[in-house]
């Protein structure tokens, strides 16, 4: 039933997009709750956020990019554009000097105001948690007019998780501590990454009072003896032989069994991205939580 | 004929001996210990998990007769009493460091923080971690000599950037110390932004902080603080003399230059072990000493072993909140050392600008 409901709202928005393909110009609302009025669709586009960049091309307008920051890496062929610095730090000269006409902004990264007093058209706003993440999907697709590949790209996402909700039904567990850095930082369950390992089945032995990325005492980490230990760090050169190191750390469960998992960097970048590679984020978890199941 | 009055570790003339401040010094001595003890039990026992007194006594008895630990007895063995001792140890040689260089250059205001000490040690300790796999000298050397190194390059630059003639002026010795410690916070951030495949634990280490303080801390520290007291303790009344000016220490028989020189490689020596394990810290090593010299005045024989044990006090009650104020999310330490001795400081600075003493 549940399949079949979903279809059907695959369906309408599908026919939906087509019908509301009007013309431009369009306005959005960004996260800094500023309007942002396009006049036609965006044929030099900007994008300063990794995420932002992944979300561009998976609505099929990776041709419109001109430029992206130097984090962007996915997909594969934006190695070929010019980069442009940090998100918050820009080599704002060379951005414009691409003549785009739209450039999308972190909210965080002030670089509205200098973009705006050029007369670029700027967005401002990243998805931070996984609803947001929908929404902002079918915003980019009515400005790029591409709401047609927005509706399937929700959709796909949400198939996605819906999937892998299935198969770990009615299992409870692993408990998983995820690292961000040494430390320790870790993402508590209500941040974007939290979100990502419940929909994984996983369960977090933060909760949610300590907030969305707290620094734990590790002795918090040796009483709540999780089963799991995921290292987003491990990129950045953390490895599991460090965490048995480390002092009364070699008695936790997940360090006995073998269960410290150094993410490579690739997961790593779709687990912090609130991007189109979410849904494929929550299936490289499931796998390593539940590699029976998978 | 010319009989030096001054000998190293000598008992002689103790004019201080007699003044009031002393007399009720003597009981600031076995207090002060008692306290720093009574913290270091109360920071054993909270935490994260907190674990009861008997306990605590019950998993020390498991431990000293090898037997396995299990559940909260791990934390209290292997995580939070190194962790405190370790606290306490970076404290007292931070405490001790600034004692010393404050001595040194008779200047108030000297600490391994404001110096830049803190931070050329920290670039040693960083650069080993960075390039110490291809260098072998660097590996061989270890992290808290090479730090040392570092430190000891820094304190003797900024020492002679601020000379000015025979006189060594408190701006020119902060405003050098504060110049060359950011260069050196450059490099070291440099370091970490082109060695990105360790930055994190790297940045993680010279933050500061005891999360990961284990055994192996504490012995470093021991063999670096201990003999280092003993020295400078050694070296008490020279460290007083000094207190006349260059001049008049030299008139009494003191070698002025090689005493200074070598109290100035024992304070760094302590920093630079301090730095390696825990990272940087700021404020204790100027606080600290301060502190003591208002509760008992100036003389070194007290002043130097005082400002290890407040130091340690100090120190372990900073981890002690940094870890239980918003627990378990742990507050950086620096923030807590910070937060008290940053008021602190102005208010010094403000005494000094009023009263000039010093």
């Amino acid at each position: 039933m549940r399949r079949v409901l979903q279809t059907l709202a695959l369906l309408t928005a599908l026919l939906l997009g087509t019908a509301l393909a009007a013309g431009f110009p369009v306005t959005v609302v960004d996260d800094l709750q500023r309007e942002v009025t396009i006049n036609a669709a965006p044929q030099r586009i900007i994008a300063m956020v990794p995420s932002h960049t992944e979300t561009v091309c998976a609505l099929s307008a990776c041709h419109l990019l001109v430029g992206v920051d130097n984090w962007s890496n996915w997909p594969e062929s934006v190695a070929e554009l010019p980069h442009l610095g940090d998100a918050f730090a820009p080599d704002l000269e060379a951005l414009v000097a691409l003549q785009p006409d739209l450039v999308l902004v972190d909210e965080y990264s002030g670089l509205h105001e200098p973009l705006e007093a050029l007369g670029v058209t700027v967005y401002a706003g990243t998805p931070q948690t996984f609803d947001e993440t929908l929404e902002f999907f079918a915003q980019l697709g009515v400005m790029l007019d591409r709401r047609t590949e927005a509706a399937l790209l929700t959709g796909r996402v949400q198939g996605e998780i819906e999937g892998v909700a299935a198969v770990v039904a009615g299992v409870t567990g692993p408990t998983v501590f995820l690292e961000l850095d040494p430390t320790p930082y870790s993402a508590g369950p209500n941040s974007f990454m939290g979100t990502l390992l419940t929909m994984a089945g996983g369960v977090n032995v933060l909760d949610d009072t300590l907030g969305d990325f707290p620094q734990v005492d590790p002795e918090y980490v040796v009483a709540a003896d999780p089963q799991v230990i995921l290292l987003t760090d491990a990129p950045f050169g953390v490895t599991a032989a460090d965490v048995a190191a480390r002092p009364g750390w070699g008695g936790i469960s997940a360090v006995q069994a073998g269960n410290v998992v150094e993410l490579d960097a690739v997961t790593v970048d779709m687990l912090s991205r609130a991007g189109p590679r979410l849904g494929q984020a929550v299936l490289a978890l499931a796998r390593i939580l539940h590699p029976a199941l998978f | 004929m010319c009989h030096p009055v001054w000998a190293p570790g000598g008992t002689s003339a103790r004019p201080e001996a007699r003044n009031s401040v002393n007399r009720s010094g003597r009981w600031l001595v076995p207090f002060s210990l008692l306290a720093t003890l009574a913290v270091i039990v109360l920071a054993v026992g909270n935490g994260s998990v907190y674990v009861p007194p008997a306990d605590i006594l019950a998993t020390f008895g498991k431990a000293v007769r090898g037997e396995a630990l299990v559940g909260s007895e791990v934390i209290v063995w292997q995580m939070r009493l190194p962790r405190v001792l370790t606290a306490a140890l970076v404290g007292g040689a931070l405490g001790l460091a600034g004692a010393i260089y404050q001595g040194v250059f008779r200047n108030p205001l000297a600490d391994p923080y404001l110096l830049g000490t803190a931070s050329g040690a920290g670039f040693g300790a960083t650069l080993v971690a960075a390039v110490g796999a291809s260098v072998p000298l660097l590996a061989k050397l270890g992290a808290p000599l090479t730090a040392f190194l570092f430190g000891l390059a820094t304190v003797l630059l900024v020492a002679a950037l601020a000379r000015d003639g025979a006189s060594l002026p408190t701006v020119r010795l902060i405003l050098a110390g504060v110049v060359v410690g950011s260069i050196f916070t450059a490099a070291t951030s440099f370091l970490m932004v082109v060695s990105r495949e360790q930055a994190a634990g790297m940045l993680a280490r010279l933050l500061g902080g005891f999360g990961f303080s284990g055994w192996p801390d504490v012995w470093t520290l021991l063999a670096f603080t201990l003999p280092a007291l003993l020295l400078a303790g050694a070296f008490a009344r020279a460290l007083d003399l000094l207190q006349l000016g260059e001049e008049g220490a030299a008139l009494l028989g003191l070698p002025v230059e090689a005493v200074k020189y070598l109290m100035l490689g024992v304070a760094t020596l302590t920093t630079a072990a301090a730095v390696s394990v825990a990272g940087i810290i700021g404020f204790v090593g100027l606080i600290v000493p301060h502190a003591v010299r208002l509760a008992l005045g100036p003389g070194h024989r007290r002043l130097l072993p005082l400002a290890v044990v407040w130091g340690a006090g100090f120190m372990v009650l900073a981890d002690l909140l940094a870890r239980n104020v918003a627990g378990p999310v742990e507050v950086p330490v620096g923030i807590v050392t910070a937060v008290v001795g940053g008021p602190f400081f102005l208010l010094l600075l403000k005494g000094r600008g009023q009263g000039g003493a010093a």
